[in-house]
């Protein structure tokens, strides 16, 4: 491998990292205070690449200016967050918060394989490429690499804004704070007179929101078809499993991990490139069961 | 201004209090006794909302059974836990200010009753900005029972306050009590006990509570610990 394949994956791993990151760590929240593994995860993130590449397609061929491909995914995510993630978390969920986890397992799975459906009704089966954000920014030459720097630069630094955003809101704003007192202990926090139920929707509806805008920013880099939330959820899951469930930072490490190890893979042996994550999701797993960043019986995020 | 009328509360399919009834008035101390196991930290779980009941419970005028959990401290009731139950990731002023801004109290209102709690209890100012997860255990106690004083106008439960505070700090929380009674001639206490010794100088009342059945101890609250000593754990 020479230097300048060697960076390439590197980059392509940071890319992808950041991608599955935003994802991942929707993902996690959601784990972290409701306690459910969200499957319908995948969905969201799905729909949200479909919403901004039709979306973006359609309004840019009526002539609408290009810079609106980063509000147009910044919509979309908060829409689908509302409207899609408000109802699942609102007529679903809350009815099975005390049942079993593989019923909770298997609702969200329903809720997955309906809104597979649902997408090939509206988009169909054919794929769908609006990549305008990418080409506004144009490209970038690092050590001799060419590389876009949308992928480079935009994407690592809106999955670090939304760490960091993310983190002051659970510190420092009072709906944060709801959000972190329900997680560590929910009857003590009801005695203080919180509702928790409002914050388990507030949660879910912000985790809904990262899913989709994980779909947004992704759909200018790739063909946006079906099956991209199948494997946008199960990689994601491998990212949250391997940082620890509801590590919020953690899954920022994990994800660079699974993205470099993915990426190295590509390059290096393309054949394991689709087992890689899950290698080194089983390796950290047989030696942490409760992830690289876990504690066994904490609940925090 | 708290009347409970036959009160059966369950969890899960268990039932736990059978048929409890009492009532505590405006500026009421009361003592609840029982062993361990007795039904003590359930009967307050079952006021706060966090049982099955059947039965009434009537605070300030209004039914509060149909009432959710979160919508009850806001009537004035402030609630210490069992374990002291902080929430480790804030400071300890944060814990005190948590339920009066959820409350969405003014201010101005939120800064004289946080004045009221660093009055009762000074000793919190000095651990104001330390993490409420490294405080010691005893010190928790004191920031848990201060947290309850900021929703607490009208009524106080603690549950069994005294348990593992060593005996300089058991002082020191019953003198602050006494502080409180001082401040506030009208809020009502209600305590929980496994030991009767330790609530004799404070309370005005004591009920007895058995397997879960509640009684009035008409008796002189005198020679009930002996036999019991053995139960605080
Ligand atoms: N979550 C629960 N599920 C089933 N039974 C419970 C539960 N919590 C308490 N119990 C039962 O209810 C009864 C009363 O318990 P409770 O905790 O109210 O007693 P207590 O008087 O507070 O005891 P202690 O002095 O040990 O705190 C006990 O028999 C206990 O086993
Ligand atoms: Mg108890």
């Amino acid at each position: 491998m020479n230097f300048s394949l060697f960076l390439l994956a590197v980059f392509d791993g940071i890319a992808y990292a950041a991608l599955v990151f935003m994802v991942a760590l929707g993902l996690t929240l959601i784990f972290g205070v409701l306690r459910i593994l969200n499957v319908a995860h995948g969905s969201l993130y799905a729909i949200g690449a479909y919403v901004t590449a039709s979306v973006g397609a359609a309004i840019f061929a009526a002539g609408f200016a290009p810079f609106l491909a980063f509000p147009l995914m910044l919509i979309a995510a908060a829409l689908i967050g509302v409207v899609l993630g408000g109802p699942i978390e609102y007529l679903l969920l809350r009815r099975i918060y005390h049942r079993p986890e593989v019923l909770q397992l298997l609702v969200t799975f329903a809720v997955f394989m309906i809104l597979e459906d649902v997408q090939r009704q509206i988009w169909g089966t054919q794929p769908y490429f609006e990549a305008t954000a990418l080409q506004l920014l144009g490209n970038v030459q690092v050590l001799g690499v060419y590389y876009t720097v949308y992928q480079l630069i935009f994407l690592p630094l809106v999955a670090l804004t939304v760490l960091i955003g993310l983190r002051l809101f659970l510190r420092r704003a009072l709906a944060g704070k709801l959000i972190m007192a329900v997680t560590e202990d929910r009857e003590a926090a009801q005695a203080i007179g919180i509702n928790a139920d409002r914050v388990f929707f507030l949660t879910f509806v912000v985790g809904a929101a990262l899913a989709a805008l994980g779909g947004a920013l992704a759909s200018p880099t790739t063909s946006v078809l079906p099956g991209i939330g199948a494997d946008m959820i199960v990689l994601s899951f491998a990212v949250v499993a391997t940082a620890g469930l509801g590590q919020i930072e953690g899954a920022a490490v994990a994800a660079l991990l699974i993205g470099l190890g993915r990426s190295f893979a590509v390059y290096l042996m393309p054949e394991l490139q689709v087992l890689v994550p899950y290698l080194i999701m089983l390796s950290v797993l047989l030696i942490r069961p409760e992830g690289l960043f876990g504690r066994p019986g904490a609940r925090k995020i | 201004m708290l009347e409970l009328r036959q009160l059966d509360a369950a969890i899960g399919n268990v039932t736990i209090l059978r048929n409890v009834g009492f009532m505590l008035a405006e500026g009421d101390t009361v003592a609840l006794i029982g062993r361990n196991g007795a039904g003590k930290t359930t009967l307050l779980r079952s006021i706060m909302g966090f049982t099955d009941v059947t039965g009434s419970i009537r605070f300030a005028g209004q039914e509060m059974t149909s009432l959710a959990p979160a919508h009850r401290p806001g009537l004035g009731i402030g609630y210490a836990p069992e374990d002291r139950r902080l929430f480790s990731a804030f400071t300890v002023e944060e814990n005190l200010k948590l339920p009066v801004q959820v409350a969405g109290l003014g201010a101005a209102e939120q800064a004289q009753r946080l004045e009221r709690v660093y009055h009762i209890l000074p000793e919190l100012r000095e651990m104001a900005a330390r993490p409420a997860g490294n405080v010691s255990g005893g010190q928790g106690k004191m920031v848990a029972l201060g947290r309850a004083l900021m929703l607490g106008t009208r009524l106080i439960m603690l549950d069994e306050p005294f348990q593992g505070l060593a005996p300089a700090l058991a002082r020191r929380y019953a003198e602050a009590l006494r502080t409180l009674r001082d401040t506030d001639q009208n809020v009502a206490l209600f305590i929980t006990e496994s030991n009767p010794a330790l609530l004799r100088s404070l309370a005005d009342r004591t009920l007895v509570i058995e397997r879960g059945e509640v009684t009035e101890n008409l008796l002189e609250p005198e020679g009930q610990g002996s036999d019991r000593a053995d139960s605080t754990r």
